[in-house]
């Protein structure tokens, strides 16, 4: 189980790195914005729930 | 009627997921709701209007998740406002409130209702409004009668619909951005749809509605186990699981080619999100048209997210009937409110006058959101003085006005706390602090609650500058309420504008005792000692 939601975090960290990327494509723009901080709060999303797999596995 | 407290019966048994699954039925729900109402109002800003609430309610979860871990108690929002700016804030923070729990529960069984006619077609209130009316009206009686009695979802249920609810939505959400989204489209319907100044605002305010509901986090805490280290990781990961939903769907809806697409009078496929505008009574129904128009996955969600929506709406329909007895509750211990809202049923054991009463005004809610639909006369009322604001619309006016008011006073009273009672140990503390001393004792003053502060201060401006109706009912409800407030206090010769006189140091210490936090009530302790010691050693040196 907790092999499943890291690599479902990590997903999360790579989905969001896709989405800064593909945005960031179109050039530094208003229009891009919104789609980098979807990017980030994916990365941070995935970030948190890694760490907190970290810990309880430290904790065990 | 015998006087008890409910609060005595409360098990600290929520787990993690619990707690999770708890403020995202709860929260969860609103994007359900917010995501056409913003697409009409904002058109090719939508995400951005997203964007800027989300961001604004980024700062009120964290806002909460440290009030929540340092002070877990049912409360919420009034208590923390209570302790911070004294009585009488905290009574206009319950209020507002209040107001939001008793629009929660009409907005989400109308909006249940709504996802329900995409599978039942009769019941959409275009067809025939008396029938939607008086299924919404069951709703809520339902709903009602069931928590009198005393009968709740179980956690397990609450987990179990939001768990299908976190996977479907990933799923519509993977689906439509591989096989729908469109980047480019997305910046061209951004560069050619961008809407008026007062459009934009009015988006904004209703993007806002769509964030709705983190009083339940401090609901939580009252009954989850160490809440002060396990509120803090379910929060920020229910906070930032909602801002990407709300996000996502956004610049999907913006950006993406319709499995069919719509055609307009001269055969060109219309735009998604224009859906929204040239047919009001969509609004409430956004994700389930969204979901329906996805490649692939589409046929398969069409069938399924309506009904998945309402039970989801419905769920937190009973949440806002639940919240706002208990919020009723704790505002009468602290005497804002008659001790009538205090009692319990003999028999069932709930606060089934609170129940009953706050039942009432959503009935009353219902009445005035139903009456354009429901009587020509009413709408011609409406249009000559509301811009013909429909059923939908009128209660978020009203949603906005409500959270606005509270979060901007639990932002004022963050800080507060953060001056007064910089001695309470924090197990999750906002990032960014400026440091300052203040009452003889180290403090320090959250930026992000500024920012935060300023945030929904400009959402309540904007929707008070945009909403015909919210300008009106939202500043009427708090009047009513401050008056009966003055009434009351009056009456029972407290003091009005003043505070009661309170130990607070010794209910945090039994706050943190009854939540098991011992090691935190441990160091509070340790903490008052020393502040001690410092006042008596710097007393003698002078």
């Amino acid at each position: 189980m907790i092999a499943y939601r890291a690599v479902l975090s990590a997903a999360f960290i790579v989905l969001g790195a896709v989405v800064i990327v593909r945005m960031i494509g179109f050039g530094l723009r208003l229009e891009i914005v919104p789609g980098l901080v979807l990017g980030a709060a994916m990365i941070a999303l995935g970030a948190h729930r890694l760490a907190l797999i970290a810990r309880s596995r430290r904790a065990a | 009627m015998a006087r008890q407290q409910p609060h005595a019966e409360l098990r600290r048994a929520v787990t993690p997921w619990g707690s999770f699954a708890w403020g995202y039925s709860d929260v969860g729900a609103d994007i359900f709701v917010g995501l056409g109402l913003v697409l009409a109002a904002a058109a090719g800003a939508s995400n951005v209007a997203f964007l800027f609430a989300g961001i604004v309610y980024v700062c009120i979860g964290l806002a909460y998740t440290e009030l929540a871990a340092t002070y877990p108690v049912a409360g919420g929002g009034q208590y923390f406002v209570t302790r911070g700016l004294g009585d009488f804030l905290g009574f206009i923070a319950g209020w507002a409130v209040l107001l939001d729990f008793t629009i929660d529960v009409t907005l989400f069984a109308w909006s249940c209702v709504d996802y329900l006619s995409q599978l039942v077609t009769p019941l959409a209130n275009t067809l025939h409004p008396w029938l939607h009316f008086g299924v919404v009206f069951f709703l809520i009686a339902a709903l009602c009668t069931l928590n009198v009695i005393g009968v709740r979802e179980s956690t397990a249920f609450q987990g179990f619909v939001s768990a299908l609810d976190v996977i479907s939505e990933t799923a519509i959400l993977g689906f439509g951005f591989l096989f729908a989204f469109r980047p480019e489209l997305l910046v061209h319907t951004m560069q050619s749809a961008w809407p008026s100044r007062f459009d934009l605002m009015d988006g904004i305010s209703l993007a806002i509605i769509s964030f709705v509901g983190l009083e339940s986090i401090s609901q939580a805490a009252e009954e989850t186990q160490r809440p002060a280290s396990i509120i803090p990781r379910t929060s920020i990961a229910l906070i930032l699981t909602i801002l990407i939903f709300a996000l996502a769907y956004s610049n999907l809806a913006l950006g993406m080619q319709p499995w069919h697409p719509q055609l307009d009078a001269h055969g060109h496929p219309i735009p998604f999100w224009q859906t929204f505008r040239l047919d009001p009574s969509t609004q409430g129904e956004g994700v389930a048209l969204l979901a329906a128009q996805v490649p692939l996955y589409g046929w398969l969600a069409a069938k399924y997210v309506p009904l998945l929506g309402a039970v989801l709406l419905l769920i937190s329909s009973n949440s806002g009937v639940f919240g706002s007895s208990r919020i009723a509750y704790a505002m009468s211990k602290e005497q804002h409110l008659p001790s009538i809202f205090e009692r319990v049923h003999p028999r069932f054991r709930t606060p089934a006058i609170s129940i009953i009463a706050f039942c009432g005004v959503a009935v009353i809610e219902l009445i005035f959101a139903a009456l354009p639909s429901l009587d020509p006369h009413a709408q011609a009322f409406y249009t000559h003085f509301f811009h013909g604001e429909d059923g939908v619309t009128f209660l978020g006016d009203l949603y906005a006005f409500g959270a606005a008011t509270s979060y901007s006073l639990v932002f004022l009273a963050l800080i507060a706390l953060r001056l007064k009672e910089p001695l309470s140990p924090r197990s999750f503390k906002i990032p960014l602090n400026l440091p300052l001393r203040y009452g003889g004792e180290q403090a320090e003053v959250p930026l992000i609650g500024i920012v935060g502060f300023i945030g929904i201060t400009l959402i309540l401006a904007f929707t008070i500058a945009t909403h015909d109706i919210g300008r009106i009912a939202g500043p009427s409800w708090l009047v009513v309420g401050v008056l009966f407030y003055l009434w009351y206090r009056t009456r029972k010769r407290l003091p009005v504008f003043g505070s009661l006189r309170r130990d607070w140091k010794h209910e945090q210490i039994e706050i943190l005792r009854d939540a098991g936090e011992l090691e935190l009530m441990d160091q509070y302790i340790e903490n008052l000692k020393r502040s001690e010691e410092r006042r008596l050693k710097a007393g003698s040196s002078t």
